[in-house]
């Protein structure tokens, strides 16, 4: 009887021993769940910080949540192998025993303890278990305290505080890159293709910086607002910005603006955006198109260098069309648009003086800004003009291949080079359409048919 | 201390008393055999497990001699048969004879076998047809023979140790699997290496002949070797470690639903899929669990370690593995699948 009782404790003590196993483990296996959880939160919460500092907002948008994505995932796996980490009495048992190369003892006392009937061996085994205690005592099993994932928050706090340091100096250097609001930039495209950055707009689509360029382009924005796709990434866009702000604490980033110099001569309205183009799309974030009505030239010495010499007149002030400043950037670096110096254009016949009939960019003008100007249906009547000799219309073959300068990932659209290839002795320059009378029955339809 | 007295009279064994005892017999043959520590640690492993071992080697390796030496050790009868092509049931098992009385009168009498003995030598078993060769089948799994309707007891312990020539196939029939299903462990017995051959020839060239004493004197030693293998029967197998050894014997059968029925195995086998016709059956799993426990004893513990079954699963699970065609194209053999089966169950430890 007593010998039953002593082989009892010595079970107990066993199980005990097995259960400070179990709780050293299962505070480890906490711990390490903490501490990587936390590791990979800080590591996210600063990929996110520094995500938004330095991409635009659709970029920050996609990386950012394949960041928090991937963050999510890590800290499942996390708290997956926490659990796994874990121990039940049988685990600890088992445990204990590959650590203490005990051969199954624990293990099978653990399995054992709770299952009478027993085995005639069952007393050896207890003894046997008992007397090799001091080989699975917990300090000897788990010597830590502390999990060593504790590291893994210390390591990405380091790292963190490097990549603040490193970027305060990037920060400080000349070039800041896409940190640092764009300078304005003052150039005229009157003579300049743009290719719309947005995918959603129909692609190829061509416009012209000059009067009838504002038109399309008001077309192609309304256009662009209809569509779905267009709607969505410019909401993206708006959040991913706004996100931004929210994370960097900034204001948002000043546009650059171009002041747009129309080369077309022909309508005064040429060089005033339609007013329903700026209310659509009023300045706003990086990325978002818009046109201002703002002049911060206007009136200044030889700021016009309009084909028809509209220098000075208030009227002929040269649109300003706000852009995103990478944009901005790429098209000063184009050299597409030559950069707006007041009182500095040394195109005309002289400083602040405009050469008439010479569109801006070095082009003799043979095309391209006065066309369709009689197709305009605002100006489809009035008095007849005397036809002009060259107005017959002509067929051009265009070698065009296929190319992959496709904007992408957030990088301003690409900007082909204007090529200009002579006319041959059997071809004339285009000529604009002369306008002529037309019956006051036919007025409605032509207007409808042009307007379309 | 003499030699022949039982230890501590093995009234009721210790652990620790059959850890000596083993190791004692160990000795004892090894004064016959030169080498061979394996397999003699595995024919003893069976021997107290119960159960009946297959010896496969080729000529000249001391099969013969092993199991003499081990017959000498143990104390116990022996018996040999030769199988040959010719051989017939009866002459295993026994037959009934008419014999003369005292009187005069004659009647049939029951003439016992050498299978009637505790250790029976089956030697190159699959030279003797397959009718000849199920005559053991009853004596094996049932330590009984039954001849003309009337059933015969063996005397315990019995251990039948067949051997085979795996060379000289020619003329022989291989032994069916229900046949094979009932030897406990295959041992293979290869050829020495050089070392023992200079021990061998040393050995057994010369007048003086290796003298085997045996463990317990002959009127003790069936009943001190009956209360050994039942202590092999009291060491404890945790539920994890029969666990374990069932999803062995599972993991060594193909993913066919005729023979695993619907449940597939919890742990798929890559080469058992491609190599293996049939698995083992469930006396697989007993013969791991039982020659564990035999190697816990030996290492002085009550218990099993998973350690244990690793370490019998070839001996244990060899011979139970029926290989297909592709196998033997690939030359692919049993031993590996085991160590497949093995590596494969082994990260299930829980």
């Amino acid at each position: 009887m007593a010998e039953n009782r002593r082989d009892e404790q010595k079970l107990w003590l066993i199980l005990f021993q097995i259960k400070a196993i179990r709780t050293r483990l299962n505070l480890l296996a906490i711990q390490y769940w903490l501490f990587i959880t936390l590791a990979i939160l800080i590591g996210a919460a600063a990929a996110i910080f520094v995500l938004a500092a330095l991409l635009n907002p659709l970029a920050f948008l996609i990386v950012g949540a394949i960041v928090s994505v991937a963050a999510l995932l890590l800290a499942m796996r996390a708290a997956r192998a926490a659990l796994r980490q874990g121990a039940n009495p049988t685990r600890a048992a088992l445990i204990a025993d590959e650590r203490a190369d005990l051969k199954g003892r624990l293990a099978t006392v653990m399995a054992l303890a709770e299952t009478p009937p027993r085995s005639a061996l069952w007393p050896y085994l207890v003894e046997d278990t008992y007397g090799l205690r001091s080989r699975f005592e917990p300090a000897q099993i788990e010597p830590r305290w502390v999990s060593r994932a504790i590291l893994a928050p210390i390591v990405v706090g380091f790292a963190i505080v490097a990549l603040t340091a490193a970027l305060r100096f990037y920060a400080h250097l000349p070039s800041r890159g896409a940190l640092a609001p764009p300078p304005d930039i003052t150039a005229d495209i009157g003579d300049l293709e743009v290719l719309p950055d947005d995918p959603a707009v129909k692609p190829n689509g061509r416009v012209v910086a000059d009067a009838k360029t504002l038109r399309q382009l008001e077309a192609k924005i309304a256009q662009a607002k209809q569509g779905r796709v267009s709607n969505w990434m410019d909401k993206a866009r708006k959040l991913a910005g706004n996100l931004q702000d929210q994370v960097t604490g900034r204001n948002p980033l000043p546009l650059s603006t171009i002041h747009l110099k129309s080369s077309n001569p022909a309508s005064p309205n040429a060089l005033n955006p339609p007013p329903q183009l700026a209310q659509a799309h009023p300045p706003g974030r990086a990325g978002a198109p818009g046109v201002s009505h703002s002049n911060p030239n206007a009136g200044a010495p030889g700021q016009s260098a309009n084909s028809n010499g509209a220098a000075g007149n208030p009227d002929r002030q040269p649109p300003v069309v706000a852009l995103p400043g990478e944009q901005a950037d790429q098209l000063a670096q184009n050299g597409a648009a030559a950069p707006y110096q007041p009182g500095a254009d040394k195109r005309g016949g002289g400083a602040g003086e405009p050469a008439a009939g010479t569109p801006l960019g070095g082009d003799s003008g043979g095309g391209g800004s006065s066309h369709g100007a009689g197709s305009d249906p605002a100006h489809l009547f009035g008095p007849p003009e005397a036809q002009e000799l060259g107005s017959d219309s002509f067929k051009i073959a265009i070698d065009a291949v296929p190319s992959d300068e496709a904007s992408s990932k957030g990088a301003p659209a690409y900007i082909p080079p204007k090529v200009r290839v002579p006319l041959s002795s059997q071809q004339f320059p285009d000529e604009p359409l002369a306008r002529a009378a037309a019956p006051p029955e036919d007025q409605m339809t032509l207007k409808k048919v042009f307007e379309r | 201390m003499n030699e022949t007295q039982p230890v501590n009279g093995l009234q009721t064994p210790t652990v620790a008393d059959f850890a000596g005892t083993f190791r004692r017999i160990q000795a004892e043959v090894h004064k016959a055999i030169v080498g061979h520590e394996q397999a003699i640690e595995e024919l003893l492993s069976a021997f107290f497990a119960g159960g009946h071992v297959l010896i496969e080697g080729v000529p000249g390796t001391g099969k013969t001699t092993l199991v003499k030496a081990l017959g000498l050790a143990l104390n116990l009868s022996f018996n040999r048969i030769q199988f040959t092509v010719d051989l017939m049931p009866a002459d295993i098992t026994g037959t009934r004879v008419i014999l003369s009385g005292a009187d005069g009168r004659r009647e049939f009498a029951f003439q016992p076998g050498p299978v009637f003995a505790h250790i029976l030598l089956g030697d190159e078993i699959n030279r003797a047809t397959p009718k000849t060769q199920s005559a053991l089948l009853e004596a094996m799994a049932e330590l009984q023979v039954t001849v003309a309707g009337v059933t015969y007891p063996l005397p315990p312990p019995y251990l039948v140790m067949a051997t085979l020539n795996p060379l000289e196939m020619e003329g022989t029939y291989p032994l069916p699997e229900a046949q094979l299903d009932r030897f406990l462990f295959k041992v293979r017995l290869g050829y020495p290496a050089e070392d023992e051959m200079v021990k061998i020839i040393g050995s057994t060239t010369r007048t003086e002949e290796a003298v085997i004493e045996p463990v317990f004197p002959a009127a003790e030693a069936p009943a001190a070797l009956e209360r050994l293998k039942r202590l092999v029967r009291e060491v404890i197998a945790a539920p994890q470690i029969e666990r374990y050894a069932a999803r062995m014997v599972r993991a060594t059968q193909p993913p066919n639903a005729h023979v695993m029925g619907e449940t597939p195995s919890t742990v798929a086998v890559d080469a058992v899929a491609r190599y293996v016709s049939f698995g083992s059956s469930p006396r697989g799993a007993q013969a791991l669990i039982l020659g564990a426990k035999v190697r816990a004893l030996l290492d002085g513990r009550a218990n099993i370690a998973y350690d244990d079954v690793d370490r019998v699963a070839p001996a244990a699970l060899e011979h139970r593995i029926m290989l297909n065609y592709a196998a033997h194209s690939d030359n692919v053999d049993a031993a590996r699948i085991v160590a497949e089966v093995v590596k494969a169950v082994r990260p299930t430890r829980s």
